[in-house]
């Protein structure tokens, strides 16, 4: 698994965070700090952090309302945990944004096609508990829905192949190339992001790749154990399929109605046009890729270089409109 | 060294979870350290009252009473900040730590952590992941449109906004005025759905194409929300997902997979060429043209002529 982002420091946060820690360590005096911080999500670092400052809390700063908590690096003690109340120190109930961002991300996941049934219900379960515990806070995550698409029985297999551990056969559909090949890939792990994808080690170029669930045609699960390599799994804030920096540069110039371009496909730039149009830069290790673009966008773009890219997808009409002729 | 903004809000908050009765600013501000040191009475009162703004937005109830002398007091009581009571089990818990790392907005993914961490307090179960146990599900919400922000609070606080907008083929944007309903999220782009009020009617808006900021206007809604608001279909009409007719094409044998796997009949012609039928929906001729010469529409003659054009304009080149 790939390390946690390192989070700033944010004051409603920690504020937020705080609160439910001094509930919590109430009632487990001598807890260790790797467990603490695996219980709220957070790196140890993070709870030292706040463990340095709740000394300075309390009721009060007078006399002995300061909460006397201290920590030898291993284990947290809490010497005055009267210093807070019994009512002070009760869960509290949660803040609109809290309910509306767990109950939206729960739902969404919820409607995940090939999502084991299981952890469907349980999901649902918890949804459903957490809505009469917000009350009416709960209401205002109805403003937002996120819909994750999938292949079920695809996900299904995928999953399934995962967690036991074996290779996975697919006949897999490449837009760039207009073809449906057949691969043996080892699946690593599942990535909803929008459309769901499987990153894998592929057997057949002996490299990491990422598959779209719907592209893949067919699939059966080998008898063959799966044995990925070592990877370090990329950050998933970055796009899926970064281009990388030696790969060649592609230019096209699009019109008003060709904008949609610079939102579908990771650029370098994007300037403005007099005309209310784009001149965007991007590079793809392999530009023929784009002459489905070039012949999508018409007359609302046109591919500046390469040339020879332009020139086939000139061709390419040309060929198409021969078709029409008769 | 000034005192940590955290260490002045968790006092505050403390002082008035702590209090049995309401308590005036003079009594809160001679109970929080970082409020003696705040200088004039000036800036007290305005780090108060952002404290007091924090404090809501993270969940806390406070009460604002006026006592006999007509002083105000503040108080945060017990039985409107408790959790009601939850008992959750360890699948649902495990469900649970899986949905709050879903968001990658700041503000979201922050009270999601929170959310957890107030249930974790309230006795939710410590569980392990059970994707990560024995295998690995990493669902994401994606959020890289700078409206979302200022759009959420404002369709959960009910505030009309103005914003500048560019249309798909628009070469300017123009500013919309618009009665914010809801925000939904498919195929990784962020929508809102409301009323425009230039136009009258309910629109839906792609979040990547509103330019600048978006700015409140503040007076309320003049549209009743509607209970359903359906996003969705809208843009999926957009995208052409919603097919009222066929077409009929040939496509070269082997190529062309998703025609395919969309078709409702597939012929073999046999001359290395196959007849399908296809949904004809918004968008299939800007489709069909990726293709190049492996396709050829033979019907309906519109969706002919309109290959051909597009056809025509990139052999111009």
């Amino acid at each position: 698994m790939a390390g946690k982002p390192v989070r700033p420091v944010n004051a409603i946060d920690q504020t937020r965070r705080m609160l439910s820690l001094v509930t919590y360590l109430r009632e487990r005096p001598g807890a260790r700090i790797a467990d603490v911080a695996r219980a709220f999500g957070i790196t140890e670092d993070e709870l030292v952090s706040d463990l340095d400052l709740l000394p300075m809390c309390g009721t009060s700063f007078r006399g002995g309302d300061l909460l006397d908590i201290d920590t030898d690096g291993e284990r947290i003690w809490w010497h005055n945990p009267a210093a807070l109340g019994e009512e002070a120190a009760e869960p509290l109930r949660l803040a609109a944004d809290e309910a509306t961002a767990l109950l939206v991300a729960a739902r969404a996941v919820a409607t995940l096609p090939g999502l084991r049934e299981g952890d469907r219900q349980a999901l649902l379960r918890a949804t459903a508990k957490v809505e009469a515990a917000a009350g009416e806070t709960a209401g205002a995550s109805s403003r937002l829905s996120v819909t994750f698409e999938s292949e079920g029985g695809v996900f299904a297999d995928v999953d399934r192949a995962i967690s036991e551990r074996r290779r996975l056969w697919i006949r897999y559909y490449s837009p760039a190339r207009d073809e449906v090949t057949e691969r043996e890939i080892d699946p690593i792990r599942l990535v909803s992001v929008g459309h769901t994808y499987v990153e894998a080690w592929c057997r057949r170029s002996e490299a990491r790749r990422t598959f779209r669930l719907d592209r893949v045609a067919e699939i059966r699960i080998l008898d063959e154990p799966s044995a990925p390599p070592e990877i370090e799994l990329r950050d998933l804030s970055e796009a899926l399929v970064q281009p990388a920096a030696e790969d060649p540069e592609v230019v096209v110039e699009v019109g008003p109605g060709g904008r949609w371009v610079a939102e579908y496909y990771p650029h370098d730039s994007a300037d403005e046009l007099p005309d209310g149009g784009l001149r965007i830069t991007l590079r793809t290790p392999d530009p023929a890729s784009l002459r489905r673009l070039a012949l999508r966008l018409g007359a609302d773009g046109r591919i500046v270089s390469p040339p020879e890219l332009a020139e086939s997808a000139r061709r390419a009409a040309g060929e198409a409109l021969a078709a029409y002729a008769e | 060294m000034a005192i940590a903004k955290a260490e002045r809000l968790m006092n505050l908050a403390l002082c008035l979870l702590g209090a049995r009765r309401p308590l005036s600013k003079r009594e809160l501000r001679g109970s929080v350290e970082a409020y003696l040191e705040a200088g004039s009475d000036d800036s007290f009162n305005r780090m108060f009252e952002r404290d007091k703004d924090d404090l809501r937005e993270l969940g806390l109830v406070i009460d604002t009473v006026e006592n006999l002398d007509g002083e105000v007091g503040y108080l945060a009581r017990r039985d409107s900040n408790r959790l009601p009571p939850i008992t959750l089990d360890a699948e649902e818990a495990a469900a649970l730590g899986l949905a709050a790392k879903v968001w990658q907005q700041a503000r979201l993914a922050g009270a999601a952590s929170g959310a957890l961490q107030k249930l974790r307090a309230a006795g939710l179960p410590e569980d392990v992941d059970p994707y990560e146990a024995h295998g690995a599900l990493e669902p994401r919400i994606p959020v890289h449109e700078a409206a979302f922000e200022p759009l959420m609070l404002a369709c959960r606080d009910r505030r009309p906004v103005l914003f500048e907008y560019r249309k798909a083929s628009a070469a300017h944007p123009e500013p919309r005025h618009v009665e914010p309903w809801a925000l939904e999220c498919w195929r990784g782009h962020w929508y809102l759905a409301g009323f425009d009020r230039d136009r009258g009617a309910e629109r839906v808006f792609r979040l990547s194409r509103i330019t600048g900021r978006v700015r409140s206007r503040g007076t309320g809604f003049t549209v009743p929300v509607p209970d359903v608001v359906t996003v969705r279909e809208t843009v999926a009409s957009w995208a052409g997902e919603i097919a009222d007719r066929s077409a009929l094409i040939r496509l070269r044998a082997g190529s062309g997979y998703p025609l395919r796997a969309k078709a409702t009949e597939v012929r073999e012609l046999g001359d290395g060429w196959d007849e399908l039928e296809i949904p004809y929906g918004h968008g299939l001729d800007a489709w069909l043209v990726e293709f190049g010469p492996d396709v050829v529409v033979l019907e309906p003659a519109e969706l002919r002529a309109d290959v051909v054009d597009r056809l025509r304009a990139v052999a111009k080149g």
